[in-house]
């Protein structure tokens, strides 16, 4: 009977540690960083800590800002939206290509989009120009 | 010289020329908007009368007037935009704009004033757009008496209803803007005036301001949004005059104030919402006379705000009055009249005796656990609230009201 218990419990215990990503609520949920109301499906992010509490943004630059701000925590994930999707799918931000165009604008004025195919990156740069940047790059160039 | 001359001629021949009015009605010679625009040149005036026009893409590029008589309707079939203003000092008036184009990629609009001043859009309707009167690099304009009518049900199917990127001196007035994601958007907008609209049911904001600075918004009202009116990393905002009420919801607020600095807060009503004014960073604010009625928390206030002023504000009915969360502040909180003070008046001089504490211990019981709040009523917490007023510990022990008002502001 114990063994049952333990056998049964122990899995719940591995369950309850493991980091996942939330789906974010959107019109509902807050962003950590500038408090505004996370509507925009195409610019959102998500952050997860190794102890898993997920934090949402409503723009991958405000993310960028609370990582900055945030340097010694350890992270599980760091996700971000596809512009040019709009199923709110999140892609690990290490893989995603970035843009900076003037003519995308981001809800917190930095104009950065990310795309997880590279080619789709490169088709919205030629059509709105703009630079392409990977994860690293793109941290350094939103600095505040 | 020589260009004086020809100066001179141009202007002649400009006197010379009479403005013409081209009339546009289903049967008339000029049966559509877009041909009476072809044939128009600077200074004249279509009129389209009554009747429902299926177009799109239209294009002013000189100035005019575009007059409806008796409410014409334009139907944009959900092709694309459905007017652009590419010139200055247009007037579109009297004009009803239905189903314009929706798409992710680009922000479509049923009215657009491109690079252009000296606008002025009043008494039209819009139904059923993605984003409704989009003002891109406009000076000089004027937004008033229009109705909006949106159909936004999620964050996704709809764009703002009057957005306003790179702006200066607008007027944005006597509007009804419903069911957009936000219902006035301004980004880059300075020294504009934003008074007695009407902003309801949006999925986000009534109101955004994002990098605008020296505007004023006064006498609106803002009514059930997903939150009232967002004042962010702006300057010099006067805010008067407001009706802030029923914004409930999880991350909701009547007003919230980021990164702002030198804002007036004066004579605004801030009524059933879940915080009345939620503030971070905020420096050298006045609040005065404002009126915080039944709200869940009427302000709460995060780190970062220094020199903000509270005198001669009603606290009513609040759930809580008052959360800091910080320990360094200078910000004061005198001569303001808290429904829930119990001192005394011995010297009738209409403050009350003894210093009045508006944070309470379970206010920051509150900010470390949210989940307390099932606790809110409870002997328990009456309790602990009591014996922290006698000797406050955990409270910053300079949040307190050194003269409450013993008579409610008028």
């Amino acid at each position: 009977m114990k063994q049952l218990l333990l056998s049964l419990s122990l899995p719940l215990i591995f369950l309850a540690c493991t980091p996942e990503p939330q789906p974010i609520e959107y019109g509902a949920d807050k962003c950590e960083f500038c408090r505004m109301t996370i509507v925009d499906l195409q610019h959102a992010a998500e952050v997860v800590t190794a102890k898993g509490r997920a934090y949402k943004f409503d723009a991958i630059e405000c993310q960028i800002h609370y990582l900055q701000e945030n340097q010694d925590t350890e992270f599980a994930f760091t996700l971000v939206n596809d512009y040019s999707k709009t199923t709110g799918d999140l892609h690990p931000a290490e893989e995603c290509t970035f843009l900076i165009s003037p003519n995308i604008s981001s809800p917190m004025g930095a104009n950065l989009s990310a795309f997880f195919d590279a080619s789709t990156a490169q088709e919205f740069q030629q059509a709105k120009d703009g630079k392409l940047y990977t994860w690293e790059e793109v941290q350094d160039q939103i600095k505040r | 010289m020589r260009i004086l001359v020809i100066g001179l001629c141009c202007m002649i021949s400009v006197l010379a020329v009479q403005a013409k009015t081209i009339t546009v009605c289903p049967s008339c010679s000029t049966p559509t908007i877009q041909k009476a625009i072809d044939q128009a040149v600077s200074g004249d005036e279509i009129l389209v009368k009554a009747g429902t026009y299926q177009e799109s893409g239209l294009t002013i590029t000189c100035p005019l007037v575009l007059r409806g008589e008796g409410m014409p309707v334009i139907d944009g079939q959900r092709k694309g935009e459905i007017l652009i203003i590419a010139a200055d000092s247009v007037t579109v008036t009297g004009l009803e704009f239905q189903n314009a184009g929706v798409s992710h990629i680009s922000d479509l609009a049923a009215i657009r004033v491109k690079r252009h001043d000296y606008f002025t859009v009043t008494n039209n309707r819009v139904i059923n757009a993605f984003f409704g009167i989009y003002i891109e690099n406009g000076k000089h304009g004027t937004i008033k008496n229009n109705v909006l009518l949106g159909r936004a049900n999620n964050e996704m199917d709809s764009g703002n209803a009057i957005h306003c990127w790179y702006a200066e001196n607008l007027t944005i007035s006597d509007n009804l803007v419903r069911r957009y994601r936000d219902g006035i958007y301004l980004e880059f907008v300075n020294k504009s005036i934003i008074a007695d609209n009407l902003s309801e049911f949006n999925i986000r904001y009534g109101l955004h301001f994002m990098f605008s600075n020296d505007n004023s918004y006064t006498c609106n009202t803002f009514y059930d949004n997903g939150a009232g009116v967002a004042v962010m990393f702006s300057k010099n905002i006067s805010m008067t005059e407001n009706l802030f009420a029923q914004n409930w919801g999880r991350s909701s607020y009547g007003l919230l104030l980021k990164e702002i600095y030198d804002a007036e807060i004066i004579d605004n009503v801030f009524q059933k919402n879940t915080i009345g004014i939620l503030l971070e960073g905020s420096t050298r604010l006045n609040y005065q006379n404002n009126n915080f009625v039944r709200n869940g928390w009427a302000i709460q206030m995060s780190g970062g705000c220094l020199d903000n002023h509270f005198t001669k504000n009603n606290f009513t009915n609040n759930s809580l009055d008052l959360v800091v969360n910080s320990r360094v502040n200078n910000n004061t909180f005198n001569g303001n009249y808290w429904g829930e003070y119990t001192g005394y008046d011995l010297d009738h001089d209409g403050l009350g005796d003894v210093p009045h504490r508006p944070m309470k211990l379970f206010s920051h019981v509150l900010t470390e656990a949210p989940e307390a709040i099932i606790l809110l009523r409870s002997f328990f917490v009456d309790l602990i609230n009591f014996s922290e007023k006698v000797s406050p510990i955990f409270t910053p022990e300079n949040v307190l009201d050194e003269a409450p008002l013993m008579q409610i502001v008028k």
